[in-house]
Parts: C-alpha cells; sequence; structure tokens
C-alpha cells in the first residue's frame, strides 16, 4: 500500500509539476523561514540557561520609591547584602556579591599589557555560576585576598601559554584598585549565550579595602546573587526577603525581591516595580511571523489541492468503490503532504545554510545548523506539524467525495467550500498586508529617530573613555586636543548621553513650595561642554576658565526652569546638596536619554575631573580621517602607547535602537516572503481558474469580449478578495502600529498614506501576478478551447 | 442475495427536493444476471449506487446476504463492498496514474491481499481477457475497449460475487460493446451474480431477466419472455 501511495504521488507530481512547484517553493520558503527564526528563538530562550543550578539561581533586585512616588527597579545592592543573606536566611545555600565595572584597567606581565574589564566577586563564584575552570578548584580559587582569575584567552595572550602560570604575579593597572596579584586559576570562556562575558575576576574582599564605603548598608553598588536550596518556595522567600533592607538600614524605601537570573536577559524591563516585558517581545514577535509564514505556505498547498479537486474525484470514487476506507484514503492525501513537506525541508536546509551567513549579521547572533538531537526532533517536529497541516484540510475535503456523485463526474462545490477557500486567501494576504505596514512604521520611526534634531549635534563627535595618562592630566590633553587641524572642540562629561541613570530631588530654590517634588537628572561636564555639542544657550553662559569659582555654578535646562517656575533664572541661586549654587546660564532642552523618554528637568555641574569622565572631540566635517589619524598619534604619545579605542557619538546614538534596526530589517525580509509566497499561491490559483473557466472566456470572446474584458473578468474575483483583505488587515494594522509607538516619548504620527501606499502596492502586485495568468487566458484561440467540446 | 424493501433515495438541494426512487421492491438471487432499463433520469443509476452501497436511502430496508445495511457506517459499507462487488463503469473510471497492471492490483489492495498473492491474480485475470502485452500502459494510451476491458479486469480480480456494471457500454462501439458484453456472459454462466444498467435493449436480453425503471418506480419485470406486472 505504502508503495502504492508513493507511486500514485510521484506520477501525481509529475502530471502537475507547476503545482508541485508552487507548494515546493512555498513550503520550502516558509520553513526556512521558520527554521531561521527556530534558530534564533532557541537561542534567545537559552541565553544564560547553561548555568548548572539554573533553576536555583537569583539575582537580588531592588526597589526604590522615589520622590514622585515611582518605583525604579535597580540591579544594585548593598556590599554587605550577599553575606548577610547566606548567614540569616536559611533558604539560601550560596550568595555572592559582584561588582561590575564599566571601564577597562591594564593588566601586565613584563612589558606585555592587556587592557580587560574586570569584575570584583565573592568566594563562591564559581559554586554559583558554573564557569568551566580548566585550571584551579572552584572552592579555592577567589579565597586569597589576592588572587586572580583569568579566562583561557587572557592567559594565552598575556603568558603565551595556559599551562604552569597557576601561582604567577600579574601588575594591575586602575585607579586606586592598581596592585599586584597572583593568577589562582584559568576559566573557558563562556558560551556565547552567556550575558556576562567574564575576563578577569578579582576577590570582593580585595574590593571592600580599596572601596570602604562598599562595607556599609548605604552604598548600593554591587549586585547580588544567590543559590536557593532546593524546593525553596519563592513567593515565601520573596515575602521574607521584601523588608529585609530597610531592617538593615532603617529607612522605608527600599524593598528587594529575588528574579531569576536567566530571566534577566529576556524579561529585563521593569515598570513602576513591575515585570514588564523585555526582549521577549519580540522572541514572541518573531515566533508569530514565523508562524503566519508557515501558514501561508500550507494555505497555498490547501487551495491549490482542494482546487484541483475535480482532477481527483474519479480517484477518490474509483478508490471508494473498491472498498478504500476514508481512513485509508486520508492517510493517502495526508502522505503526500508529509511528502512533499518533507522534501520542501530537503531545500529548506539548504537555504538555511545559504542564508545563515546574513542572518547572523542581521541579528547579531553567532547561530549554526548544529544537528544534535534536539535540532534534528525539533525541525522534524516543525515538518510534521506543517504537513499535517498542509494536509488536513484537503485530507479531509478529498476524501468525503460521495463515490456515487463523484463518479458521474458530478463536483458539488458548496458555498461553504468556496468561502473556505476564499477566506483562506483573504487571511494570506491581511497577514501580508499587516507586515507590509509594520515595514513603513518602523523604517519611518527609525529614520525619524535618527533625524530627530536631539537639541544637539551628534555628527562628527567622537568618544573615548578618560584612562591611563589622561586620568590626572585631562586638562593638559584637552588643551592639546584642541590645537590638532581639524579638531574644532573638546569636552568631557559624564554619564552617556544615551543613558542617564542619575536623579535627585534634594534641590530648592526660592519660592519652593513644600509641594513641589520635581526630579532632576543631571550631568558633570568640564569646559566647553555646552559648545562641543553645540547645544543651543537660552541665556546666560557657560562654565568659564576665566573665573576660579565654576564648582559653585550650575547650568539648568529650560523644562528644569519651567518646572521650578522660576523667572530670570540667571544670576539666582539654588540650594543643591545643602550647598549653594548660582545660576549662570539656562540651555535649551535636549535629548541627554533615549527617545523612549521624554525631556526631564536638568542640570550642568562643573566637575571635570571624575573618575571615567567620557571625552568628546569634535571634528571638522570633511578632515575625519586625517584628524583621527593625528588624534591617534598624539593620543599614544600621550597615553604610553595605550590603543586609542574611541567611538562616533552617532554610532553609540544608533546603538541604542539596535534592536528596532535589525527589527526593521528582519520585517522587511519576513514581509517579502509572506507577500511572495501569497502570490505564487495566488498565481497557481489564477492559472487554475483559467483554466477552468477556458470554456466561459471563448464563448465570451466569440460573442466579442475584448481581451481586456476577460482580464478584468479573471482579475476582478481576486481583487474583490484582496479588498477584503485589506478592510480587515489596514485596521488592524493601524492598531498594532500605534501600540508600538507608544513605546516611544518621540515618535512619528500614523499617516493615511502608510495606509493607501501598502493598499497599492498590494493590489498591484497581486494584479501583476493574476494578470499574467489573465492575459495568457485572454490571448488563447476560442476556437482551441471549445473544440475540446 | 440482494432484497429491498420500500427503498427510496431523495435528492435535496436548496431549492428543491427530487425523488429519485420511490418505494422501490426488488429482489436479485444469486447467480442471476440482471438487466435494469429505463430512460435518462430514472433513477437506474442511483438504483445501481444503493445497491452497491456507494451511498445510503433515504428510507426503506435493504438486505445484504440477508443483513440489513441501509444503516450502515461508510466504514462497513466499504468492508462490505471490498469483499463482494465489483464494479464496472460506462465512463471506465480508470485511475491516470496507474498502469494497466497497477489499476487492476488496486482492490487487492484494500483487502489487504499479500503481494505475492496479488502478483498471481491480477496476471491471472489479465492472461484471461489478453491484456498481459499492455500490462505497462497508462489508460490514456488504450482505446476504450481495452480501458473497459481493464475496468472489468479490476471488477473481477478481487472476485466479488456480485458485479455491478452502469451503462459498461455506453461509451463503446458496437464491436468492442459486444465484447464486453460476452465478458459479462461469460462470468455470469461461471457463477457471478450481474447487475447491469443498460440504455440498449439488445444488450438487456443478455440477462435472465430485464427490469424497467420509470420515475423511480419499478414498471415492469420481464423474466426472459415472460411478463410479470
Amino acid at each position: 500500500m505504502l508503495k502504492h501511495n508513493l507511486l500514485i504521488i510521484f506520477r501525481k507530481f509529475k502530471r502537475n509539476k507547476s503545482s508541485f512547484f508552487i507548494n515546493l517553493i512555498g513550503l520550502s520558503t516558509g520553513l526556512a523561514c521558520a527554521l531561521l527564526i527556530y534558530l534564533w528563538v532557541n537561542d534567545e530562550l537559552n541565553v544564560d540557561k547553561f548555568h548548572e543550578k539554573d533553576s536555583q539561581l537569583f539575582q537580588v533586585m531592588k526597589n526604590t520609591k522615589n520622590a514622585e512616588g515611582r518605583i525604579l527597579t535597580f540591579e544594585w545592592t548593598p556590599g554587605p547584602l550577599a553575606n548577610a543573606l547566606a548567614e540569616e536566611m536559611p533558604e539560601v545555600e550560596y550568595a555572592v556579591p559582584v561588582q561590575f565595572s564599566t571601564k577597562e584597567g591594564i593588566l601586565s606581565v613584563g612589558d606585555k599589557h592587556i587592557k580587560a574589564k574586570e569584575q570584583y566577586v565573592g568566594k563562591d563564584h564559581f559554586n554559583i555560576f558554573s564557569y568551566h575552570l580548566i585550571q584551579g578548584y572552584k572552592n579555592k580559587v577567589l579565597t586569597d585576598k589576592y588572587a586572580v582569575v583569568i579566562s583561557e584567552e587572557l592567559a594565552k595572550k598575556i603568558f603565551h601559554t595556559t599551562e604552569n602560570i597557576i601561582g604567577k604575579t600579574v601588575e594591575w593597572e586602575k585607579d586606586k584598585f592598581s596592585g599586584t596579584f597572583f593568577v589562582s586559576g584559568i576559566f573557558e570562556r563562556p558560551p556565547s549565550n552567556s550575558t556576562d562575558q567574564i575576563e578577569l575576576l578579582f576577590t570582593f574582599e580585595f574590593y571592600k579595602e580599596k572601596e570602604a564605603a562598599v562595607n556599609t548598608w548605604q552604598y548600593n553598588a554591587p549586585s547580588t546573587y544567590v543559590i536557593l536550596k532546593k524546593g525553596t518556595n519563592i513567593d515565601q522567600f520573596n515575602k521574607k526577603i521584601g523588608n529585609f533592607l530597610q531592617e538593615k538600614t532603617k529607612v522605608d524605601y527600599h524593598s528587594l525581591f529575588i528574579r531569576q537570573y536567566s530571566d534577566k536577559y529576556l524579561y529585563g524591563k521593569y515598570e513602576n516595580g513591575v515585570q514588564a516585558g523585555g526582549r521577549i517581545a519580540y522572541v514572541r514577535l518573531f515566533s508569530i511571523i514565523a508562524l503566519f509564514i508557515l501558514a501561508i505556505a500550507c494555505i497555498n498547498f490547501m487551495n491549490l489541492s482542494t482546487a484541483k479537486a475535480s482532477r481527483r474525484m474519479k480517484e477518490v470514487g474509483v478508490k471508494k468503490a473498491v472498498g478504500a476506507s476514508r481512513k485509508a484514503l486520508m492517510v493517502q492525501y495526508l502522505g503526500e503532504s508529509l511528502l512533499i513537506t518533507y522534501l520542501s525541508l530537503l531545500i529548506a536546509i539548504i537555504l538555511v545554510e545559504l542564508l545563515l551567513p546574513q542572518f547572523n549579521e542581521i541579528t547579531g547572533k553567532h547561530l549554526a545548523l548544529n544537528f544534535n538531537v534536539n535540532l534534528i526532533l525539533s525541525v522534524l517536529g516543525i515538518t510534521l506539524f506543517t504537513g499535517l497541516i498542509s494536509g488536513s484540510y484537503p485530507a479531509i475535503y478529498l476524501s468525503g467525495f460521495n463515490p456515487a456523485t463523484v463518479l458521474k463526474g458530478k463536483l458539488n462545490t458548496s458555498i461553504s467550500e468556496l468561502w473556505a477557500r476564499k477566506g483562506l486567501v483573504i487571511f494570506q494576504f491581511t497577514i501580508s498586508v499587516i507586515l507590509i505596514v509594520s515595514v513603513f512604521v518602523v523604517h519611518k520611526q527609525i529614520a525619524f529617530i535618527q533625524s530627530k534634531n536631539l537639541g544637539f549635534d551628534k555628527d562628527n563627535i567622537i568618544c573615548f573613555k578618560k584612562e591611563g595618562k589622561l586620568e590626572k592630566g585631562l586638562e593638559t590633553f584637552l588643551y592639546e586636543v584642541k590645537n590638532i587641524p581639524g579638531v574644532l572642540n573638546a569636552s568631557c562629561h559624564l554619564p552617556n548621553l544615551t543613558a542617564n541613570r542619575t536623579g535627585t530631588d534634594w534641590v530648592s530654590w526660592e519660592g519652593k513650595s513644600p509641594e513641589d517634588k520635581v526630579f532632576f537628572k543631571y550631568l558633570f561636564a568640564g569646559y566647553d561642554f555646552i559648545e562641543t555639542l553645540g547645544i543651543e544657550a537660552k541665556e546666560g553662559r557657560s562654565f568659564s576658565r576665566k573665573i576660579s569659582t565654576n564648582d559653585s555654578k550650575i547650568i539648568f535646562n529650560e523644562t528644569a526652569i519651567k518646572s521650578m517656575g522660576l523667572t530670570n533664572p540667571v544670576g539666582k541661586t539654588i540650594n543643591l546638596w545643602g550647598e549653594r549654587k548660582q545660576i549662570i546660564g539656562v540651555v535649551k532642552d535636549f535629548h541627554f536619554e533615549s527617545l523612549y523618554e521624554d525631556i526631564k528637568p536638568c542640570f550642568v555641574l562643573f566637575m571635570p575631573n571624575l573618575d571615567n569622565m567620557n571625552i568628546i572631540v569634535k571634528i571638522k566635517t570633511g578632515m575625519e580621517r586625517a584628524t583621527i589619524a593625528r588624534l591617534q598619534k598624539f593620543y599614544k604619545e600621550f597615553n604610553l602607547g595605550l590603543p586609542f579605542e574611541f567611538k562616533f557619538l552617532d554610532d553609540d546614538y544608533q546603538a541604542l535602537y539596535e534592536s528596532e534596526g535589525r527589527v526593521a530589517v528582519l520585517s522587511r525580509y519576513f514581509a517579502g516572503i509572506a507577500i511572495l509566497v501569497s502570490c505564487l499561491g495566488l498565481f497557481g490559483l489564477a492559472a487554475f481558474t483559467a483554466q477552468k473557466r477556458f470554456k466561459e472566456i471563448a464563448i465570451r470572446k466569440v460573442l466579442g469580449s475584448s481581451g481586456f474584458g476577460i482580464v478584468r473578468l479573471l482579475s476582478g474575483d481576486f481583487t474583490r478578495l484582496v479588498i477584503v483583505s485589506l478592510l480587515i488587515a489596514l485596521p488592524v494594522s493601524y492598531f498594532i502600529a500605534k501600540h508600538w509607538l507608544d513605546n516611544f516619548a518621540y515618535r512619528i504620527e500614523l499617516e493615511l498614506w502608510y495606509f493607501i501606499s501598502t493598499a497599492l502596492i498590494t493590489l498591484l502586485i497581486v494584479w501583476f501576478t493574476v494578470g499574467m495568468q489573465a492575459v495568457k487566458a485572454a490571448m488563447a484561440n476560442p476556437v482551441e478551447s471549445l473544440r475540446y467540446e | 442475495m440482494i432484497k429491498t424493501k420500500n427503498l427510496k433515495k431523495i435528492y435535496t438541494t436548496e431549492e428543491v427536493e427530487t425523488t429519485a426512487l420511490n418505494k422501490v421492491n426488488f429482489e436479485v438471487k444469486e447467480g442471476e444476471f440482471v438487466a435494469i432499463m429505463g430512460p435518462s433520469g430514472c433513477g437506474k443509476s442511483t438504483l445501481l449506487n444503493l445497491l452497491g452501497m456507494l451511498d445510503n436511502p433515504s428510507d426503506g430496508e435493504y438486505y445484504f446476504f440477508d443483513q440489513e445495511v441501509s444503516r450502515f457506517s461508510e466504514r462497513q459499507r466499504a468492508n462490505l463492498r471490498k469483499e463482494n462487488i465489483g464494479f464496472v463503469f460506462q465512463s471506465f473510471n480508470l485511475i491516470d496514474e496507474l498502469t494497466v497492471y497497477e489499476n487492476i492490483e488496486l482492490p487487492l489492495l484494500y483487502q489487504k491481499v499479500s503481494a505475492s498473492d496479488r502478483k498471481k491474480r491480477v496476471t491471472e485475470v489479465m492472461e484471461k481477457m489478453q491484456m498481459i502485452p499492455r500490462k505497462k500502459h497508462f489508460p490514456q494510451q488504450l482505446s476504450g475497449g481495452q480501458q473497459q476491458r481493464v475496468a472489468v479486469a479490476r471488477a473481477l480480480v478481487g472476485n466479488p460475487k456480485l458485479i455491478l456494471a452502469d451503462e459498461p457500454t455506453g461509451n463503446l462501439d458496437s464491436t468492442h460493446g459486444e465484447e464486453v458484453m460476452e465478458l459479462l456472459s461469460k462470468l455470469n454462466e461461471n457463477g457471478t451474480t450481474i447487475i447491469m444498467v443498460t440504455h440498449s435493449p439488445a444488450y438487456a436480453e443478455y440477462g435472465n431477466r430485464i427490469v424497467h425503471l420509470f420515475d423511480g418506480h419499478i414498471i415492469t419485470e420481464n423474466m426472459k419472455g415472460k411478463f410479470h406486472v
């Protein structure tokens, strides 16, 4: 029977080449998309999941209520927390503090110097996280205060080997954390799906010695991670630690809770203390897109198979007459769809192999088709599912024929069947239209963000960190930099212009009432900050070298002045953090955060000597290359041969919208594929309709219809279907687009023409697809068709 | 072998209700060769489809080997069909994708006959029908008469007790038509019961009983020369 089924399937494929290829192309494209998205989603879902005790591994999080009553969620906690939890909470098996660092230091052995980013971690670090130690024991490597555990790569770079270096000393240079350490262990590079790509681990004991504040409960800098004992009830534990900080610090606006460590990546966003999604939104979005594209391909199969049912009537009738059960026929038709889906899978795998490099580039991943048991089972499963879905409707439909009727050559197409087929086409185009609108909106929004006037000029500004010799000699350095031909200006500031996590309400001013609760953001800057960025001054002046009292001056933005309700602010004095500051200037509003945030009250203080400052240099347009080369040369001379690593502010800014950018590119491809596969099906359907109506077309032509009349006749049906799709899809896409744009404080308005042009594009594509078939039918000689009678 | 009581078949569409068969009482004994005649639309094919269990009656009873089958499920009917009945159609109804050999083999596949047995039986039938040289041909490559011979061979291969033939000669010229009739006759002589629908009085004479249908009723039964009313 199997042989018989296979035989008949192959002969069918051979006889109906066009629908066979339409199905093959559609299904293999659909499967290829689904596979790519599966690889991506699977990778996303497995980020940070490799830790052996993943289900017990939690990060302690802190909710803090600010002056406005909003709850902000932080990852940083007091230094003593880890030890206190380990000692006081019986549920805690291990707890460690981890102090991350935002900039690199220099690791040296002899005259070999290498930049690296370190962490200061508690002694049980390797009991909590499953990083693989290739040298050293997990209970011992972090017990000595001056121990350092380094990555295999770092070891190879600095020692050229990983053998026999345990116990060897290294020099570490980084502000007050500099010193001599001995290597106690070497770990393997964390897998690529680890968010924490550790390079260099020092002990938290050492950190505590150098940064005394971390020993207090008031200073929140390290993150705290715990392993909870098996069987711990998470809700109860959360209740238990909720007030833990309040008891220690006696302030009531902090509360603690735990979050599974591996949830950080996908569920990283908190709004007002409540988990509010994160990257998971994109995982869901793309999973849905994959399902939709597969559905579109399945629908092609369903529609073509059922439309061509008249060709199979005889087969069904005869087989039933000789005793085939409905089940046997369903098995045959499902077998047919499964066979073609598995054939498509082979092509899909080739497509995926070809497309993976580009896909990785777009998604920023390192995905590969490594056929392990999991992947094979999933791929076979997805294919089985696709085959069963596409085969189900035809199998039920075809096997349900009444043999007595079909053997007479009659096929009673009921209204419901026609509607089912039309409904499926409408569904395909609805999805395609929604995707096309999304592409429009995402692109417009990204373009809008990129061209939005930020209140400063981000072009041709390069940034780098203050480090090495610059720590002490920044003023000299900046002075010299300004003399380099091609450099227009230079300054420094903190924090980044793309992420500002500062905030204070400890500000008072003349006329402030007790109800006034203004929450200010702030920036620390050096001379020429306003000028280098090209921020527009509204009144007053900026910090000046001519006076020595810049420390007691302050510059506000317009929003801040409005919030405080000050008139003629320049010259007035306010009180900040218990010190008097004189307002010397007001600047027009500029964006010091991403465009997800609106502009908040903000002030700029003169404080160029902080650690970690960002240095910004404005370069003359057209001279970028030469100027950067000169800067590089100068930097190296000034900073002892340290490599000059810089970024363009513009790139930094683009990186803010990295996910959006990726979504934009991907959605463009997927929308293209969706419409292509939909049209492929339509093409097949149109060809078949033209064929089925060939007699009608011939008679109409004989009776005097023009070729154009025939084209219109054939396109009309499909046009109506597409118009119905548009009527459904356009409102739906409006709501989806609006919902997405609501994420942005600054966003485009949804304009009518996005929708009109989507409608036109869709109609044009459909007319082109159907038109090709219609023209062919209209051109045929009517005598040819009528002769068959 | 076959007995119907008040067999009724009504076709309904959204607008009209057509009574194709009305209270048909009909009996066929084993070994008979019955010809059913009547004008177009009188219900001949409907009756044949009901007898062949391709369709269920709207009312009445149908006894097949003393078993009431009119309310059988599709699966039960399929099982009875494949063991007992062979069909021959006017338009041959060979499957285009299958060769002569494979078309004949088809009923055996659904009867779950073993491969070696299938080969034996198909070859036997083909020999009887002198179809061996055509075994690998596809239906499109054969003449009408040849196609109908394949169809008869397919009806025979399962050794059915009953052959239902719906105008088996309708699409054939007289030479080929007679050839098929001779074939059916011979089968009947060897014990196979045959019920055949035909338009042709000449071919109806091959049967040992002629039943005339009109507007869904049996109006006469003619036992070779004798007239019953």
